[in-house]
């Protein structure tokens, strides 16, 4: 598992290759959590992974009856977080994270925003993209860490 | 949130705003060839890794091919994010450009604004899938030579003879460790993607 906290990190050095980031993992761990089943079983497509994902009132009043992984995506989501954000932050796998965000959000703990497909083709969008984009400055400062 | 279809659950909690728009861009290329490095110089928070896992696609790839059973193997994804504005928030993810990692793209790929391929000069066949993934998928993108220590072993030219990338494909150099440079690398690509739009 590479250390995600840093920018230059295991890619950071182009004259000195980085060890391939691929490891084996156990094979049946990460998806006992979700009963065996993987993402995109139920909708057919699973989450894109920017998808976003808010905890609701519901979910967060029950946090204390929710075990493990399900009370930590719910406690995790107080903020909108991406599905990619959620698996990082809590070192689960991304398709345990679709998985599990399908199941809260049957159980009214998640409110799940599916990214419509034809935003990579929305004018108006790609002109606020690119019009943000550029009021980014050449130097930055500090970099904060996630949250 | 015109563009997005709405949560799927019940409305969030009070006093929370709706989530933003999320858009990404894929960043892709070789081990070593500057991904994370041009993510984290840009990306508002550190890059943050997760795992895409490889269950059944591992058969056949490298040694997996000769281990029986079921196994999954994990391969790291950096990612990163800038906020656009409160409504609007672009995530940046990297991806390992060789064609044994092909299975990540359709997953990443899905709805991107657009991608930038990262080519080490010296090892240009890294990127030789994620280039012919994009085009064939036609998603817009363009091929960055990450022009490390000031140098390019190859002009831009020859860059794009032994890709064979199409004319309309652009090709660029950038340094991954300046921000400036990746901000104007990543608009190359959302400009074409904007034209594309436009037409």
């Amino acid at each position: 598992m590479m250390a995600g906290g840093n920018a230059a990190g295991a890619d950071g050095n182009p004259g000195q290759p980085a060890a391939e980031p691929v490891g084996r993992a156990p094979a049946v761990r990460p998806f006992l959590v979700t009963a065996g089943r993987v993402a995109g079983t139920s909708t057919g497509v699973p989450l894109p992974v920017e998808t976003q994902v808010v905890s609701t009132t519901a979910g967060l009043a029950a946090l204390d009856r929710l075990s493990f992984e399900h009370r930590d995506i719910v406690a995790a989501c107080r903020r909108p977080q991406s599905v990619a954000e959620i698996a990082a932050r809590l070192r689960l796998h991304l398709n345990v994270v679709r998985v599990l965000a399908e199941d809260l959000q049957a159980g009214g703990h998640l409110s799940v925003y599916v990214p419509s497909a034809g935003t990579a083709r929305d004018v108006s969008v790609l002109r606020r993209v690119i019009d943000g984009l550029r009021t980014i400055p050449d130097s930055r400062g500090a970099l904060r860490d996630s949250d | 949130m015109t563009a997005t279809e709405g949560a799927r659950g019940r409305a969030p909690a009070a006093g929370r705003g709706a989530p933003p728009l999320p858009v990404k861009m894929v960043v892709a290329g070789g081990f070593g060839v500057g991904k994370t490095t041009a993510v984290g110089a840009i990306s508002e928070i550190r890059p943050l890794t997760t795992e895409a896992a490889i269950t059944e696609v591992a058969a056949g790839v490298d040694d997996l091919s000769h281990t029986p059973g079921k196994t999954t193997t994990t391969v790291a994804m950096d990612f990163g994010c800038i906020t656009i504005d409160p409504s609007l928030k672009l995530y940046l993810f990297g991806t390992p450009g060789q064609e044994r990692f092909g299975f990540m793209w359709d997953d990443l790929v899905q709805g991107a604004l657009g991608g930038l391929v990262i080519v080490d000069t010296r090892r240009l066949d890294d990127c030789y899938a994620a280039v012919d993934y994009f085009e064939h998928r036609q998603i817009p993108f363009a091929v960055a030579v990450n022009a490390f220590d000031g140098r390019v072993e190859h002009e831009l030219d020859d860059v794009r003879w032994a890709l064979d990338v199409a004319e309309h494909v652009p090709v660029i150099t950038f340094d991954a460790r300046e921000r400036g440079s990746v901000r104007d690398a990543l608009l190359v690509v959302l400009e074409l993607a904007l034209a594309r739009a436009e037409n």
